[in-house]
């Protein structure tokens, strides 16, 4: 799975979708395309990867209605396209496919979400990657700063040997789209651990107070919800380097979507989990304890923080009894709190006091 | 009518026109400056209406407001017809003169009914200005045109003119004009826009006088054009004599007193409707008076015990006397086609249907409502739906709370038909107007001011019907719309979007193009019908087509009904499906094997008719399976219209005159109801059912 495949195994994959959908009309019934359910119901823990995959609930989009019609007829433009820039040695973002639809007709998309939405079905019934479409997401990856280096090949293909805290600006080295192996080698680190981040503002904090140096880690910002590259550097640093991942987040039931994500698996990619998932991740804070413990300031649950919350609890990567506890004291407090509340003890803080009594419980400072 | 002509008459010898002026401005309807213009207009438009139609020509209307002096708010109006024109000689009797005593025995719809008359509007302009009256009058058989200024001399309470000539009458484009009457009033009055302005009565006179054209031009110079969009003048109504049921004391009084019959027999016989020549003995012997009595004899007592004859008071046999209900000829409905057309053409909308019910009495005086609803389009969705209220063709503009046509609408749970109505009651809310039409020989006001019709059970009752029906026309267009958009969208999924899924499919995979009809037989998997109505503009005619697609994997059976506005004289031409006629305005045709995956055209064309007339056709079926696009046939509606049919075929039959003596009670009154029956007007929808006119535009 973790490896690119061939336009020709690419292809061939594609036109197993598209001979579902001929078959049924020679035998005189409805076109369908048939795709795993994605939702949580239908995730499960993969004993053997180690993340959260979809399970057997399959969903039938046949074309008896307007909508499910369409939505096969733009997922059979969508394959063309991609086989003429496969053919043609090319690449296009997300957004591009979705203004490139303009020209086809009634297989055009209504949004940006829909044609974002139809290259991840693909995705899901070919077992190909987007990567193997030659189709990029729009975002950008995150910012990594650190004592370790690696190896880009650059757009005239030739390689580039960086060091993300040597030869970095304070922005840090900017992770790119593809991270696979054509594109980056992982080289050499001298770190002890990787400390995921949720906000820019915490990232630059502990910049400008050199923890990444005081502590001997490489810092990655997250950028709110990780973007697939992202987690996948993240993963491949883990494994490849063996080194442990811990993630420091808001104390609010969204970051706990976002470890959850990084560690088990997203619910919309579930179908690459053991590609982008690091199950050895760590969630560092802001947990409900720490709100308390130190007393943060926090604000009042919103009605959506309550309903993300509670489905939380039914969420299987949510199951154990650490989850189950850290979410039931969020909902009795009745409070989160951000990264940056820490400040009310003042700017070093957080690097002086807060992350080394937690790095400690871990065992990493 | 006669009230305030009584009144003025009385009134005129002891105090001046002035005072009674001062004194009734509210019911006289210049209350106000902006009423007074409203009421101006209304005086001088119903002339020119009443004049052509009795002329029996097509009324073309123009009214020009100028204001002459703002700060004093003095205004001009200038109202021209194309009416008979008045001789030279009249012209001071009708502009001059009180109109009472013209039509008082005369029973029939009228829009006299309502208001002081032209007269009031020349006292007014004396009063308010101190200026005169400027007429100008043509006749067709003279070369000129007669013109004189009226006016009012208020000393004496009398008539004055001045500056009579005569001249030669130029239209606008110097052409000389035939015929028609000019009135030139200037007075104090406002003019004002919304929803009690000369724009709004005139708008709703348009809708309800869809054979007129009215040409406005405002204050600011603006010009508004209503269209005529029909050249059929309203149907000219008979006077009837007045029924037992509906007179007052003081009538029956006066007309024995002016009686000239030979005796109290032929009395009864002669100025009565609804008076057979049984009801003649009984009434007599109820009254306890002999039927010979000359009428000179017939006194105070006598006429009491008439009367109570009259009202069921007195018995014969212990049994009020029966009496027929009176003709209903004197009524002229604007009738449901004609209503939709001036609702379509004042109104931008998407639906019209519209329902003219059958005649009916209350108290001796026989009534008519019709009802017009127009839904969509243009109008405004969160507001209350736009009412509009007529008595006998003229709108009605004020007090819109308190009319029991209003309170008609509010009586319906319009929720249920898809119109907004909080917790069920009061005016509804929605893209709409409601139209209501009482035509009727005595329409019945709150008050003076004759704006809101008074409480009536069988008006009310009548109207609420209608209401009902209209309602239930409004719900079925709904629904059928969204079923149709349904229909559209498989429809643009088996025409348009499977081929290309197909084609699309068979070209990546480097294979042929696969055969659709089973997977289109899978994706319908029913039977669908379309029929567009259009007119032809070539032909002069309505084309129908229906369309009857069969997307199941059996063979298929059907009798195919449709309706068509068989009553409204139109014809069914090229028809060359043949079929048969089902009943009256139902045609039917037998499909007896529908292939699958086939489909079946029937087309037709309507003669007769004009454009506008015919917009949507009703499809119905008979048949198992159900048929998208098609009603499954109501046995009990296609009996409904056959009883129906059998009505209007009987009427068609001349009326007997003579009528024989029934002493069984219960035949008299299977006659008396045949009677009834007989009375309706050709052009009355059947009893209970739903409009036929109603459909998109």
């Amino acid at each position: 799975m973790s490896r690119m495949r061939t336009p020709e195994e690419t292809k061939a994959a594609m036109h197993e979708v598209v001979e579902e959908m001929y078959d049924r009309i020679v035998k005189g019934e409805p076109p369908t395309m048939t795709l795993p359910v994605r939702t949580k119901n239908n995730i499960g823990f993969d004993k053997k990867l180690g993340v959260y995959k979809y399970g057997k609930k399959r969903s039938i989009r046949d074309a008896t209605s307007l909508g499910s019609a369409k939505q096969l007829l733009r997922a059979l433009h969508v394959v063309e396209f991609i086989e003429e820039m496969l053919d043609a040695g090319k690449s296009s973002t997300l957004r591009e496919m979705y203004y490139i639809s303009e020209a086809w007709g009634m297989g055009k998309f209504g949004s940006q979400n829909e044609s974002n939405n139809l290259a991840e079905d693909l995705e899901i019934v070919t077992k190909c990657l987007r990567e193997d479409f030659k189709l990029r997401p729009e975002e950008d990856g995150a910012r990594m700063i650190g004592n370790l280096t690696l190896r880009e090949r650059n757009r005239r293909g030739e390689w580039m040997r960086i060091n993300a805290r040597d030869d970095v600006g304070d922005s840090g080295y900017g992770v790119p789209y593809n991270v696979e192996l054509e594109k980056i080698e992982l080289l050499e680190h001298d770190i002890d651990f990787i400390m995921a981040i949720e906000t820019g503002g915490m990232f630059d904090r502990l910049i400008e107070n050199g923890f990444d140096e005081a502590y001997r880690c490489g810092l990655l910002h997250l950028k709110g919800q990780p973007a697939r590259s992202t987690r996948r550097i993240m993963k491949r640093m883990s494994e490849e380097w063996d080194l442990p991942v811990v993630v420091f987040l808001d104390g609010d039931p969204w970051s706990f979507r976002i470890f959850a994500s990084i560690a088990y698996g997203a619910i919309k990619t579930a179908h690459i989990s053991e590609y982008l998932a690091t199950p050895s991740a760590t969630y560092l804070g802001i947990t409900a304890d720490d709100i308390v413990a130190y007393d943060l300031p926090s604000d009042d649950l919103s009605k959506k923080d309550i309903e993300a919350l509670n489905a939380e609890l039914s969420d299987p990567r949510f199951a154990d009894s650490w989850w189950q506890d850290q979410i039931n004291m969020m909902l009795e407090l009745d409070k989160k709190a951000e990264q940056q509340s820490l400040a009310k003890y003042g700017l070093d803080f957080v690097t002086e006091t807060y992350l080394p009594e937690k790095l400690a419980e871990l065992g990493l400072a | 009518m006669s009230g305030i002509a009584q009144k003025l008459a009385s009134n005129q010898k002891q105090v001046a026109i002035s005072e009674f002026f001062e004194k009734n401005k509210h019911f006289l309807g210049f209350d106000s400056l902006a009423r007074s213009l409203i009421t101006a207009v209304k005086e001088a438009v119903d002339n020119a209406l009443d004049a052509c139609e009795e002329a029996r020509i097509l009324p073309t209307i123009k009214i020009q407001i100028t204001k002459l002096d703002t700060k004093k708010d003095i205004v001009r109006l200038v109202v021209e017809d194309n009416g008979p024109g008045i001789p030279q000689k009249s012209i001071e009797k009708v502009f001059g003169q009180l109109l009472f005593g013209s039509r008082f025995h005369a029973i029939r719809q009228s829009r006299g009914q309502q208001g002081i008359g032209i007269t009031g509007v020349v006292m007014y302009c004396q009063l308010t200005t101190g200026r005169t009256t400027h007429v100008r009058s043509k006749i067709a058989t003279e070369p000129t045109a007669a013109y004189v200024d009226i006016g009012l001399d208020t000393r004496k309470n009398k008539a004055t003119k001045a500056n009579a000539g005569r001249e030669i009458w130029y239209n606008e484009d110097g052409t000389g004009k035939e015929h028609g009457t000019e009135v030139t009033a200037e007075m104090k009055a406002k003019y004002q826009k919304g929803r009690q302005s000369v724009w709004q009565y005139l708008r709703m006179t348009s809708i309800v006088n869809p054979h007129a054209e009215i040409i406005f031009v405002d204050p600011e110079g603006e010009r508004h054009h209503w269209t005529r969009v029909t050249e059929r003048l309203p149907t000219k109504v008979e006077s009837i004599k007045p029924h037992p049921h509906g007179i007052e004391l003081g009538q029956l009084q006066r007309m024995v007193a002016e009686s000239k019959d030979l005796n109290l027999n032929h009395f009864l016989l002669n100025n009565f409707s609804g008076v057979t020549n049984r009801a003649r003995k009984e009434l007599c012997q109820a009254a306890e008076i002999e039927g010979t009595r000359k009428m000179k004899s017939v006194k105070g007592d006598d006429i009491r015990a008439l009367l109570e004859s009259f009202q069921g008071e007195r018995l014969f046999n212990g049994l009020p006397v029966k009496l027929l209900k009176p003709p209903t000829n004197c009524l002229s409905p604007i009738e449901e086609m004609l209503i939709k057309k001036g609702l379509s053409k004042t109104i931008d909308s998407r639906f019209v249907t519209t329902l003219t019910r059958v005649p009916n009495v209350t108290q001796g005086n026989p009534f008519q409502v019709e009802v017009g609803l127009i839904f969509g389009g243009g109008m405004a969705g969160d507001k209350p739906v736009e009412i509009l209220r007529f008595a006998n063709r003229v709108p009605l503009m004020y007090q819109q709370g308190g009319c029991l046509l209003t309170k008609a609408i509010e009586s319906v749970d319009w929720r249920q038909y898809g119109l907004d109505q909080p917790g069920g009651k009061g005016v509804p809310k929605g893209p709409a107007a409601i139209l209501v039409h009482l035509a009727s020989t005595n329409v019945q006001f709150t008050s003076e001011a004759k704006e809101a019709l008074a409480d009536n059970a069988e008006v009310m009752e009548e109207a609420r019907k209608a209401m009902l029906e209209m309602g239930r026309g409004l719900r079925k267009h709904l629904e059928k719309k969204k079923k149709m958009a349904k229909t559209k969208e498989k429809f643009e999924l088996i025409n348009d979007i499977l081929p290309a899924i197909a084609e699309k499919s068979a070209q990546i995979l480097e294979r042929p193009i696969p055969e659709l009809s089973g997977s289109i037989t899978r994706i319908m998997s029913a039977v669908i019908s379309e029929s567009t109505t259009e007119w032809n503009k070539e032909t002069k005619q309505t084309d129908v087509e229906i369309v009857l697609f069969n997307y199941t994997s059996r063979v298929r059976a059907y009798t195919i009904l449709v309706t068509w506005p068989e009553k409204a004289g139109a014809t069914m031409e090229k028809n060359e499906t043949g079929g048969r006629k089902e009943a009256l305005g139902v045609w039917a045709w037998k499909l007896e094997s529908l292939q699958p995956g086939e489909k079946t055209t029937i087309s037709y064309s309507l003669g007769g008719l004009e454009r506008g007339d015919w917009t949507e056709t009703e499809i119905l079926f008979r048949g198992s399976q159900d048929v998208i696009g098609a009603t499954k046939m109501d046995e009990k509606f296609l009996q409904e219209i056959r009883r129906q049919e059998q009505i209007l075929g009987e009427s068609g039959v001349a009326e007997p005159e003579a009528e024989t003596d029934q002493k069984q009670a219960e035949t008299v009154e299977e006659i008396s109801q045949q009677k009834e029956e007989k009375m309706e007007p050709a052009v009355a929808p059947p009893d209970g059912q739903r409009t036929l006119f109603g459909g998109d535009v």
